[in-house]
């Protein structure tokens, strides 16, 4: 028998051949976007936990309205957002103020041999996410009154006009299977239990998740057969994808949408889904640097919003005038101040105030480091010279509150932006008198603006809504507290041939993606 | 050798356990509620005490270290506190992809880098030396997430030849190896001008040698000297490839990134980011086993190759 010696040449040259099989060109058949009828898209991390119950949300919402039945979905109307019922429901409709009636499609198939979607599931879901982690949602929700096999009523405690907008066409509105969940534990992760939707779902962790049809499916069509979204965390990588023809529609960062608005690549559409995020810098009323109203209002005056807006996003969002995003009841075309640094100065003096140092507290990202940056140009034009702290996500959504430390009662200026839902009641929750020392970091209460909170939820009317909203912002305006900054838009590019659905929160709704 | 080899293993041990213990005082310095971060600036205090529990936040840092290294030992490296799946599936899902980028960018990094290293050294000073030292300094210099970027906006945007993004098909062998090529290139092109001038000055030391002089003096056939004088010069060179396989696994983190390939270097990035601590542990506790061998293997490479070495264990 021949015996194989293993020596240092052999070895050497083994280990070359087996590092040279790493090289062997795969097949020169790539992969490209818009085969047939399967639409590319990027996903931005792995979908961690797909109930409703215990979703992070993003693109876990995404992932339920492929999949499990909602009672209302959101709907442009000109530049305004509305709703209107979904295809699982013949009829949903208020008779009262706090009384939602409807009725689901007859013959809409569960998966896995569940049968057909009843409004005791719908009862079910609800009751679930009462106790669940999003239960916020549901605060209005009494109770679901089933009263027949798909018809329901859904009870509010008190009137609450945003309940549709807010609860039922979001992430928490999702319906699931009640048999199917009880057989899964009562609670599941990365795989639904049951589906009722055009797509079935799967997905290999760190790579892709796939939405392949549901052949037990009998409701509306959607435009392509299969989605299969590749995980692509970063954005910038995923304009790359973009442009590589490897995805047919991905998110813009503010950069890439400037040079797509000058210069859109070949066979480029870009659509913005919603304006719903609103940046400011805040000011801590109670710091003894800024607790002369005189002080405050002048830096409102002092910074230069457009320029902020032309210098660090590129002229790629619109100017802020207050909390209400454009598109929801109450949005404002103007603030109640505006850029004018001889009134600024004149501020100061009157105040007494010739030598002024503060600190500026901003995440540290790009467009924020920028906007600092000229704030800091606009305020040491006026006298007040400021010191940029930059900060990790940790720290900064934390420094405001009174629980986690002594840092609220050092903060002078911040940088802050929040994302808000498609009704005005949402973004005003933070700036009641009891969200002093958790959100409302500016730390004023006004008793006024607290009342008009309540009223504002439970008036239905939408015009006596808006002159509610409008007055909370001016109370806002009033306190020189805010310098309103911009509305930083979701928005996404895609190819001329393909129409995208996108919820003004920026969630994508597959199944409406059409080509054209 | 085998005494050698037990000595190897305790420091190994000890190691890992220091860098654990590292690990553990330093997830308590990060800034920031990891409940908060985790679960979004407006979870419910619930949400966050219930978060905390699961994580064993509430727990003294000492009394979480023992349990994790109590667990770890019987191959149980806790749960991902966001799916509740096996952390060591987790990982096992993407240590095979962090492990053929990294064989793969270094190998072709090994196989050009040595041999044009060999050529610059025999022939010093010639077109040929001078062409490899500018290629070298130039590749060194340029950061691998910028090859990256060059490498997609040229290879895959430009000209269409190759796929930008992802790590292929479930499957599909073939277009696997396609989605590897442009991240291997990036994170293997400046080890290959690295390796090349450590090989070139090893073997311009090693060829002054008098027994290399002896050798050409009988008539040895040049091919036959240099690779004589390869033998004793690619030692240390050894040494460095062992370093920088462990390395790797943290440098990959750019090209897993822009390439959107699952690895375990983005999987790290990503837990401290969501502050996902039992993912955290295990990928570092893989990484520093990864390190630790490919050390250990170098190590006992060179001895193999080294007479003088072996004798000396």
């Amino acid at each position: 028998m021949k015996r194989t010696m293993t020596t240092r040449r052999t070895f050497l040259a083994s280990s070359a051949a087996i590092s040279a099989t790493g090289f062997v060109l795969g097949s020169a058949n790539m992969l490209r976007a818009q085969e047939g009828k399967v639409l590319n898209l990027r996903l931005d991390g792995d979908n961690q936990i797909l109930d409703p119950g215990y979703m992070v949300g993003g693109t876990e919402i995404e992932a339920q309205k492929q999949c499990l039945p909602f009672l209302a979905e959101y709907v442009r109307d000109g530049d305004a957002f509305t709703w209107q019922p979904t295809s699982y429901v013949t009829r949903l409709e208020y008779v009262d103020d706090t009384h939602i009636e409807f009725e689901l499609t007859p013959s809409l198939m569960w998966s896995n041999g569940y049968g057909t979607l009843k409004a005791s599931d719908v009862a079910y879901s609800y009751d679930r996410m009462k106790e669940s982690e999003w239960s916020g949602y549901f605060d209005a929700l009494d109770r679901v009154e089933v009263t027949g096999e798909l018809t329901g009523t859904l009870v509010l405690s008190s009137p609450f006009a945003p309940f549709i907008m807010v609860t039922l066409c979001h992430g928490p509105g999702a319906i699931v299977c009640e048999q199917a969940v009880k057989d899964a534990g009562g609670r599941f992760t990365t795989e639904f239990p049951a589906v009722c939707g055009p797509y079935t779902y799967s997905a290999t962790p760190g790579q892709r998740a796939v939405f392949d049809p549901n052949p037990e499916w009998t409701g509306p069509a959607p435009g392509f057969e299969r989605v299969v979204l590749q995980v692509i965390t970063e954005v910038q990588a995923a304009e790359l994808a973009f442009e590589a023809g490897e995805v047919d529609c991905t998110e813009l960062g503010p950069d890439a949408l400037a040079r797509y608005t000058q210069n859109p690549p070949e066979n480029t559409a870009v659509t913005t889904a919603g304006e719903l995020q609103y940046m400011w810098m805040g000011m801590n009323t109670e710091h003894p640097k800024l607790q002369d109203i005189r002080v405050r209002q002048a830096i409102q005056h002092a910074v230069d919003v457009d320029s902020i807006i032309a210098g660090a996003y590129a002229n790629t969002s619109s100017k802020s005038n207050g909390i209400i995003c454009p598109g929801l009841i109450g949005h404002r075309s103007e603030a109640s101040y505006s850029y004018d640094p001889e009134r600024a100065r004149a501020l100061l003096t009157e105040a007494g105030v010739d030598s002024l140092q503060v600190t500026l507290r901003t995440q540290n990202w790009q467009e924020r480091l920028l906007a600092a940056q000229i704030i800091q140009a606009n305020l040491a034009a006026v006298g007040i010279e400021v010191e940029i702290l930059p900060m990790e996500s940790g720290p900064f959504w934390e420094m405001g509150m009174e629980e986690a430390g002594d840092t609220w009662q050092e903060l002078e200026l911040w940088l802050m932006r929040f994302a808000t839902v498609p009704d005005p009641y949402e973004a005003t929750q933070w700036f009641i008198s009891e969200q002093v020392g958790v959100w409302n970091w500016e730390r004023w209460t006004d008793e006024e603006f607290d009342r008009l909170y309540q009223e504002g939820q439970a008036e239905t009317d939408p015009d006596a809504r808006a002159e509610i909203y409008t007055r909370m912002q001016q109370i806002m305006d009033d306190t020189g507290a805010y310098v309103w900054i911009n509305h930083e838009p979701e928005v996404y590019a895609h190819r001329t041939d393909i129409s995208i659905d996108a919820a003004p929160s920026g969630e994508l709704n597959y199944r409406n993606f059409a080509q054209v | 050798m085998l005494s050698y080899l037990a000595k190897r293993l305790t420091l190994s041990l000890i190691v890992v356990a220091l860098v654990l213990l590292l690990l553990f005082g330093m997830l308590y310095m990060i800034p920031g509620n990891p409940a908060i971060l985790a679960l979004g600036t407006r979870a419910t205090p619930e949400a966050i005490a219930e978060y905390s529990a699961r994580m064993r936040l509430d727990e003294p840092v000492v009394m979480q270290f023992l349990i994790f290294v109590g667990n770890a030992f019987h191959g149980d490296l806790g749960t991902d506190v966001f799916s509740g799946r096996p952390v060591t599936e987790v990982i096992g899902e993407r240590v095979g992809f962090s492990m053929a980028l990294i064989f793969s960018g270094m190998g072709w990094a090994i196989l050009l880098g040595i041999p044009l290293g060999c050529l610059a050294a025999v022939r010093p000073n010639s077109w040929i030396d001078r062409v490899t030292g500018v290629f070298s300094v130039g590749t060194i210099a340029i950061p691998s997430f910028l090859v990256s970027i060059w490498a997609i906006l040229i290879f895959a945007i430009q000209l269409g030849w190759l796929p930008a993004i992802g790590a292929g098909e479930p499957g599909d062998i073939g277009d696997q190896l396609s989605h590897l090529i442009l991240p291997a290139f990036a994170i293997g092109l400046g080890w290959v001008g690295y390796l090349a001038r450590m090989v070139r000055a090893s073997m311009l030391e090693v060829l002054s040698e008098p027994y290399i002089r002896s050798a050409r003096a009988f008539g040895l056939p040049p091919r036959k000297v240099t690779g004589y004088a390869l033998q004793v010069a690619i030692l240390p060179t050894i040494t460095v490839i062992g370093m920088g396989f462990g390395g790797l696994i943290s440098a990959a983190v750019f090209a897993e990134i822009i390439f959107a390939r699952p690895g375990v270097g983005k999987m790290i990035f990503d837990a401290v980011s969501d502050r996902n601590f039992p993912i955290l542990q295990g990928g570092v506790l893989l990484a520093t086993g990864f390190y630790i061998l490919v050390v250990l293997l170098s190590d006992l490479l060179i001895a193999w190759f080294d007479p003088r070495v072996r004798q000396s264990l």
